[in-house]
């Protein structure tokens, strides 16, 4: 059955015609039972048709302005500037007679004399596609015709052709590039300018279309669809360790990036990483940087004295503090354009994106600017919770406000992601064996709970027990007392850890023992059985009265700080383990009393966490939050019970006792620092938690 | 010999304001269809030996400009945080069993009215201009460029999903601003009479 809003959906896709035989059935249903579904899809279909009917109505026909003689000027100026930079452009516009070609550039040197050396001067390049543009040029897919081989080609784009920096930029980018030899570094194959028109370009080795930016929007995508494979976070990171490594050898070389964002990386099919568009590369001002640059080869001076001091150079989105400044940048904005390049990687946001509100005021420019340089970079686990808190430190690092806080080197930061990443395998490892350990106390201690539970059932049944309760002289009383006394000092003897055993009876809210046999509590082989004259009675504890609520047969269990009938003051106090059933009259079949075994937790927990542990940090805590048990490598096993919520005291596990509160298992995926495993108690919403980690 | 028909004022004289119109219809932002339009006519000089002759001018400017749009919006789409989660106009439209609010819809053509086409396009236009840019560029792609659903996506680099939830959202917010507006014109109609 539809509703309102299905019905409009619904209707928004038949609109594009991409309903089902089924849907449309069902929506022309809906619209002829619901007027407001109707309304809105006349509604729609009106929008529709005054959008079309307008969308390329001429402008006199509907009175709109066009554009203004100023703008109108402005534009003429514009064509005829670029017109006049190069006369084959006006000769292309003005003959209107050229047949149209395939267009082609054709190779020439940039001097003003090509050499007559015709291996350097003509290599046709076939314009394929375009493969994307940036501020300062297009780049194309080109089939290099003699080579027979793929090529990209960046041409500067008709902004830049305007500008006579963009010109000297262009030409400084080809030549920093062509210097550069590195695996991670474009290869520059040819610079020259196109015979035609006489505009730069370069050609360079083609890596094709993917860059970083589409692997991480991809991996990103998978997350979100509840496929996060850490395989490909793994190889995001090999391909930014790939980055480092390109931009510490650039830096090697004096020259700095300035514009380091994942769009600029490319990634060829077999994992190659390749750091493109150096067009805003700075190289350092010093004067022996020429030979830094390319070893013996020399660039021209004007690139050298080239600064770009005061001007804000970069992409918002990835900028550091100083270039954001306009200030003079050294190779910490690189480091900090590596270390938003991880950002991205591990949120799958750019660090300034902005965050708008549908009703804030559109961002400007300069507002986005001066928040970088004053505030410090957004958490990567502020966006994303589940990434590791060592990944974030490391791009934290990176990001720092104050340059001298970053890594030194673009290498430095490269080492600690490695470090990171191998120690991935080995921490992975550890965190297994730590989760089989917290596994195996969860099971002895289980082990433990449920023998408890049956050996109080078995005494539960016992023959004395009905007889005790039918027996009418005081000799019978006194026999059947002793026989269960036997038995019950026998129970006590087999298990170590049980501290006594009581059989009572219960009359209203009143209790009154009728047997008790209790472990003596110093010397633990001394077992007694507690003499008529000294047998408790009095109100009933709330555990008494939950058992008593119970089924023939069905046991309670419970924790409890000190002995069963002591106050709930728990300081200085073992935890214990209590389970109890209730019995009833066989011939009446009504309540007549109740079995309960008291057990020392502490000694149970004690003989398991009393061997050797990978997890260097245990604490055993039942449901009140407080510690039961605290084993670590230095203290050993200590004794905790002061009453205070462990999540005050230890906050790095408040995200497993939350989780706990309602699973048997916490799993630390991300930082793999932290295991917890839950017991539950029978009948009982309450239950003892272990939670290991590594200190 | 150049003639007066492939000089660049003629160009800008001639086709200037039918293609800033063109595109300020489907870019909603002046200066950016200043920037098409200025970009269509230099591509045009750059690649007029293109140019077969068959067919206007002004249509094959509006080929190129057409191109110039699309590869605007994506930058734009790329660089705009994508409002179109914060911009559901579902919660005000819908109570929570799904069926519309009381009067949430309160559009009714009105049979003693006639829609004045212009009227109406000047009240869609603005409701356009109202919805986040990511809705607002994807509805223009579809209705105005007519591009199919896998073209839009492709362009705009976004999942199918996304497409559909933008496309969605768009219908019902110019649903929603429309209805009101035009219900408040005619009521101001009816005061006039």
């Amino acid at each position: 059955m539809l509703n309102d809003k299905k019905a409009t959906e619904l209707f928004s896709r038949s609109i594009n015609g991409e309903l089902s035989e089924s849907e449309s059935a069902q929506l022309e249903d809906h619209l002829s039972n619901s007027e407001a579904a109707k309304a809105f899809a006349e509604l729609a279909k009106t929008i529709d048709r005054s959008i079309i009917e307008n969308s390329s109505i001429d402008t006199a026909s509907c009175g709109e302005s066009g554009l203004s003689q100023e703008a109108k000027n402005r534009m003429s100026d514009s064509i005829l500037r670029a017109m006049k930079k190069n006369s084959n452009l006006a000769a292309t516009l003005l003959d209107s007679n050229d047949s149209p070609a395939d267009q082609k550039f054709t190779l020439q040197s940039p001097q003003a004399n090509p050499p007559l050396d015709s291996r350097e001067t003509s290599s046709p390049y076939t314009i394929v596609r375009k493969l994307g543009e940036g501020g300062l040029g297009n780049v194309w897919l080109a089939r290099d015709e003699k080579l027979n081989r793929n090529v990209a080609i960046k041409e500067m784009n008709r902004h830049a052709l305007e500008s006579p920096n963009a010109w000297q930029r262009f030409e400084r980018e080809a030549e920093i590039t062509g210097q550069l030899e590195h695996p991670n570094v474009v290869s520059l194959y040819q610079y020259g300018t196109d015979q035609k028109t006489g505009e730069p370009f370069y050609s360079m080795r083609f890596v094709g279309k993917r860059t970083l930016a589409d692997a991480i929007t991809e991996y990103h995508d998978r997350c979100l669809a509840g496929n996060c494979d850490p395989l490909i976070l793994h190889r995001l990171l090999t391909a930014f360790l790939g980055v480092c490594q390109a931009i510490a050898y650039a830096h090697s070389r004096g020259v700095i990036h300035r514009d380091l964002k994942p769009e600029n990386v490319g990634l060829d099919n077999f994992g190659q990483v390749i750091v493109l568009d150096w067009g805003l590369a700075k190289v350092v001002d010093d004067s022996d940087l020429s030979s830094q640059l390319s070893g013996d080869v020399e660039l021209s001076g004007e690139a050298l004295a080239e600064t770009l001091v005061g001007e804000v150079i970069g992409t918002p989105l990835f900028m550091s503090p100083e270039q954001a400044a306009g200030e003079s940048v050294s190779q910490q904005a690189d480091i900090y354009g590596l270390g938003a390049i991880l950002f991205a990687i591990l949120t799958g946001d750019a660090p300034h994106e902005p965050k708008q509100s549908p009703t804030s005021e559109p961002l400007k420019i300069k507002d986005v600017l001066k928040s970088i340089q004053k505030n410090e970079s957004p958490r990567p686990r502020d966006l994303r919770s589940d990434i590791p808190i060592e990944l974030e430190a490391i791009c934290m690092k990176a990001m720092a406000l104050k340059k001298y806080a970053r890594h030194d080197t673009a290498s430095e930061l490269a080492n600690d992601v490695e470090r990171w990443m191998v120690n991935q395998g080995q921490r992975q490892s550890e965190y297994e064996t730590m989760r089989m350990e917290g596994r195996e106390l969860r099971t002895n201690t289980q082990a433990s709970v449920r023998d408890l539970e049956t050996n109080v059932r078995f005494m539960a049944n016992l023959p004395p027990i009905q007889e005790l309760i039918r027996s009418n002289s005081a000799e019978d009383t006194i026999a059947w007392r002793d026989r269960l006394i036997t038995i019950f000092s026998g129970l006590l003897r087999a298990k170590s850890d049980y501290r006594s055993i009581v059989y009572s009876r219960l009359d209203g809210d009143e209790f009154s023992e009728l047997v008790r046999v209790e472990r003596h509590s110093t010397v633990h082989s001394n077992i007694r059985s507690i003499p008529k004259s000294r047998l408790r009675a009095g109100t009933c504890s709330d555990f008494i009265e939950r058992v008593s609520r119970n089924d023939p047969d069905e046991v309670y269990t419970s924790l409890a700080c000190g002995a069963l009938h002591d106050a709930a003051n728990c300081e200085n106090k073992d935890v214990t383990l209590f389970a109890g059933v209730p019995i009833f009259d066989a011939q009446e079949e009504d309540l007549y009393g109740v079995v309960i075994i008291e057990c020392d937790l502490d000694h149970i927990l004690k003989q398991q966490l009393n061997r050797r542990f990978v997890s260097t940090d245990i604490i055993v805590a039942c449901d009140t939050y407080q510690t039961i048990l605290h084993s670590n490598g230095s203290d050993g096993i200590v004794e905790e019970s002061a009453g205070k919520p462990l999540q005050a005291t230890r906050p790095d596990l408040s995200k497993a006792i939350a989780h706990l509160q309602e699973k048997l298992e916490y799993i630390d995926k991300t930082n793999q620092q932290v295991y917890g495993a839950r017991l539950w108690l029978n009948a009982n919403p309450h239950g003892i938690m272990f939670l290991l980690s590594h200190e | 010999m150049p003639t007066e028909q492939s000089t660049p004022e003629y160009w800008v004289e001639q086709y200037g304001d039918f293609l800033f119109s063109y595109a300020i219809k489907r870019l909603r932002d002046e200066n950016a269809a200043e920037e098409v339009v200025q970009e269509t006519f230099l591509n045009g000089i750059k690649y007029y030996s293109q140019y077969t002759g068959q067919g206007t001018q002004q249509a094959w400017l509006t080929g190129i400009l057409k191109r110039k749009i699309i590869d605007f919006i994506r930058k734009r789409n790329k660089h705009q945080h994508d409002q179109s989660e914060e911009h559901d106009p579902s919660n005000q439209l819908f109570d929570q069993h799904g069926n519309y609010h009381k009067n949430a819809l309160s559009w009714s053509s009105s049979p003693d009215r006639n829609l004045q086409s212009s009227e109406l396009w000047a009240i869609v236009r603005g409701c356009l201009n109202h919805l986040p840019p990511s809705q607002a560029d994807v509805f223009t792609l579809s209705v105005m460029e007519e591009l199919n659903s896998d073209q839009i996506c492709k362009e705009l680099a976004i999942t199918p999903s996304n497409y559909w939830v933008r496309m969605h959202r768009a219908r019902l917010g110019l649903a929603n601003c429309v209805g009101r507006q035009w219900n408040s014109n005619e009521e101001a109609a009816t005061h006039a009479e």
